[in-house]
């Protein structure tokens, strides 16, 4: 049983690193998304075989069904779609490689050479986990972990705040794309004001319907 | 499955199997059966759409086929099958391909914790329900594969209007059933089931209620807004007609399936039409009681339980016949109400559909999280929680308390908000007229 699991573990974790190596090494912004997403799948299989039920269906719900759409809208939103990126991975990433590698001997060498890695023996199957269930998650939220939900809670308010502020325009300096049904109003508005004005060309395009759904998202 | 081929093999046949060989039989019977029954109830889904919309719509519909047609939706299957595969020179053909799978499998993945009669769920997780949602989330990434993938801009677009409401309109959904996980302080689709027994009243709130299953969540105010908000958060992530953006065919063609075809489109029909069948079900187990309803208990409580070892394997089948005769009429009633609201209903606009789940559908889910949260103070808390109120009162007090309580809430914030709606709204349209105006 053990070697099992020591075998999925190694086959994960190998999948992991392959994905989150293709995500900084493809040429394509959107296969580096999509490669990303197969990267969050594998940490929730490695929390899956840790056996922390609830934290690889969050990690699910979260990741891959809410953070990756995010990454997918702002790519397409905010560059062309469809045209071949440019190389994610910068001319120098050797020197980037260096560091990366130093910081995480920096962090790693420590727990390395301390570790006293007498590992518990696994208890017996069926024992449910100390902090795996939501309940128990939530009595640490409201009791040990008070401060630190509070200060999260505010966090996100304020860039979900902070994510209106930027967003919002005024409706005065708003570019509308009017629908056809407002077109026959303007019309019909128009023709009531003629008497008095001369009409003015309104740059709106004919049949073209109100769409931005990411912005709205 | 594995207590009964373990009756089966080990008992009455006396063959001495070890467990991991029993534990592997059951367990490829179990998907097996999945495998099998999630295309099936998408065949019969199709035909079921198209005879009653042909009725509603003054049609005769599929009548061909074998007797009234039944056989039409394998026929659609054989002419799906033997389609051209037709990609476009300029997809992207790996994700082109990869697009339906990963839209599918999600989709057949939730059958795994849907229940379908008493002890007939094949993995009961704890966290079922959320496993439910985390699961249906992963085919928006599919949506967007298929919409960019394809390098059409009405894929593009049927892509982005897909994730953009299944996005906006989760959260309702989600929050509806908080309010029901609330009350059974359980995240597994087994319990909140176990919970609805009872006679209209669930026999957990109030003891001694005889068990007929009928202690349904919609008969309780929490439980009829949760239900009236998830079913509406179900049409739209099920895209169904009023929500039908994504694929508004005289607008975008047909959405992000634009460029697939042969089999490739069949699996995305295939998809829409499970997680179809798989919100309904939802539906049925969260607020009809799933399989609960008349005799099932009673014929469960005779067959063998882990309660009951030495009961009668012949009430097992009973009550599994039962129960999964329940659920399915559940579940093809709510099928049917949602053709109905296909037949009755034109498309929303985009924008009324973001303002409607942003503002309305959340706000109220919100209110009737606070008063499922009343509702288990008035019914569980005693003076140890600090509820001092209920102190000394009878359990149908309490209950009837509690009932009074939550629907003066959610009456009274129904009627608020549809007021603050409407006037938004009217608003709205004052001030884009007055653009207009302006512009003229």
């Amino acid at each position: 049983m053990e070697v099992v699991v020591q075998m999925v573990f190694g086959l994960i974790a190998l999948f992991i690193l392959v994905a989150a190596a293709m995500v900084v090494s493809v040429r394509n912004v959107i296969h580096s998304a999509l490669w990303l997403i197969a990267c969050f799948f594998g940490v929730g299989a490695l929390y899956l075989l840790l056996e922390a039920e609830f934290l690889a269906v969050v990690q699910v719900l979260v990741y891959v069904g809410a953070v990756s759409v995010l990454i997918l809208f702002a790519i397409m939103l905010t560059r062309q779609i469809s045209g071949e990126g440019v190389r994610q991975l910068t001319s120098r990433w050797p020197v980037v490689l260096v560091v990366t590698v130093l910081l995480f001997a920096t962090v790693m060498t420590p727990t390395l050479i301390n570790q006293q890695w007498n590992v518990p023996p696994a208890p017996p199957l069926g024992t449910p986990e100390p902090i795996a269930g939501p309940a128990e998650l939530g009595r640490g939220f409201v009791n040990e972990f008070l401060i630190q939900f509070q200060v999260v809670g505010v966090l996100l308010t304020v860039a979900l705040i902070g994510a209106i502020v930027i967003a919002f325009e005024e409706r005065a300096r708003r570019r509308k794309v009017l629908t056809l049904a407002e077109e026959l109003e303007l019309k019909r508005l128009r023709e009531r004001t003629t008497q008095t004005e001369t009409p003015e060309p309104v740059e709106a395009e004919p049949v073209a319907r109100e769409t931005r759904p990411a912005s709205e998202g | 499955m594995y207590d009964m081929l373990t009756a089966l093999i080990n008992g009455a046949l006396g063959w001495g199997w070890p467990e991991w060989a029993l534990n592997l039989l059951s367990y490829i019977l179990i998907v097996t059966i999945v495998l099998v029954v999630a295309p099936l109830q998408m065949l019969f889904f199709t035909y079921y759409e198209r005879r009653v919309i042909a009725r509603m719509q003054d049609r005769v519909g599929p009548n061909r086929v074998g007797p009234e047609g039944i056989w039409q939706p394998i026929a659609d299957g054989v002419k799906m099958f033997t389609k051209e595969d037709i990609v476009p020179q300029a997809a992207d053909r790996i994700v082109h391909f990869l697009a339906p799978c990963v839209v599918v499998a999600p989709t057949v993945l939730m059958f795994a914790v849907v229940p379908w009669g008493p002890g007939m769920v094949p993995v009961d997780l704890p966290t079922g329900l959320l496993f439910f949602f985390a699961i249906s989330s992963i085919s928006a990434v599919g949506l967007m594969m298929a919409g960019w993938a394809s390098n059409n801009k009405f894929s593009l677009l049927g892509a982005m209007r897909a994730v953009a409401q299944m996005v906006s309109y989760e959260i309702p959904a989600v929050l509806s059933l908080i309010a029901i996980v609330i009350i059974v302080g359980s995240l597994s689709i087994n319990e909140i089931i176990a919970y609805q027994a009872g006679l209209i009243i669930s026999n957990r709130d109030l003891p001694g209620v005889p068990d007929l299953g009928l202690g349904w969540f919609v008969f309780t105010p929490v439980g009829f807004v949760a239900f009236v908000a998830f079913f509406i958060a179900a049409l739209a992530e099920g895209e169904r007609t009023p929500f039908d953006i994504p694929e508004a065919d005289s607008e975008i063609v047909a959405g992000y399936m634009t460029e697939y075809s042969g089999m490739k489109f069949g699996l995305f029909y295939l998809a829409q039409y499970v997680l179809n069948f798989l919100l309904c079900a939802i539906t049925a187990i969260i607020f009809f009681g799933g399989w609960q309803g008349p005799g099932v208990g009673w014929l469960y409580a005779q067959g063998i339980t882990p309660a009951n070892p030495n009961g009668n394997g012949l009430f097992n089948v009973l009550a599994g016949i039962l129960g999964v005769f329940y659920f399915l009429l559940k579940t093809y009633i709510f099928f049917f109400v949602m053709v109905w609201l296909r037949g009755a209903f034109p498309r929303l606009r985009i924008d009324q559909l973001m303002d409607f789940g942003w503002k309305f559908l959340i706000p109220w889910t919100l209110a009737n999280l606070f008063s499922a949260a009343l509702w288990v103070a008035f019914t569980r808390w005693g003076p140890a929680e600090g509820m001092l109120i209920t102190v000394g009162w009878s359990p149908v007090l309490r209950w009837l308390a509690a009932f009074v309580v939550t629907l003066a809430i959610n009456l009274g914030v129904y009627l608020w908000l549809t007021r603050v709606y409407a006037a938004s709204q009217a608003e709205r349209r004052r001030a884009e007229l007055e653009e207009l105006s302006a512009a003229a």
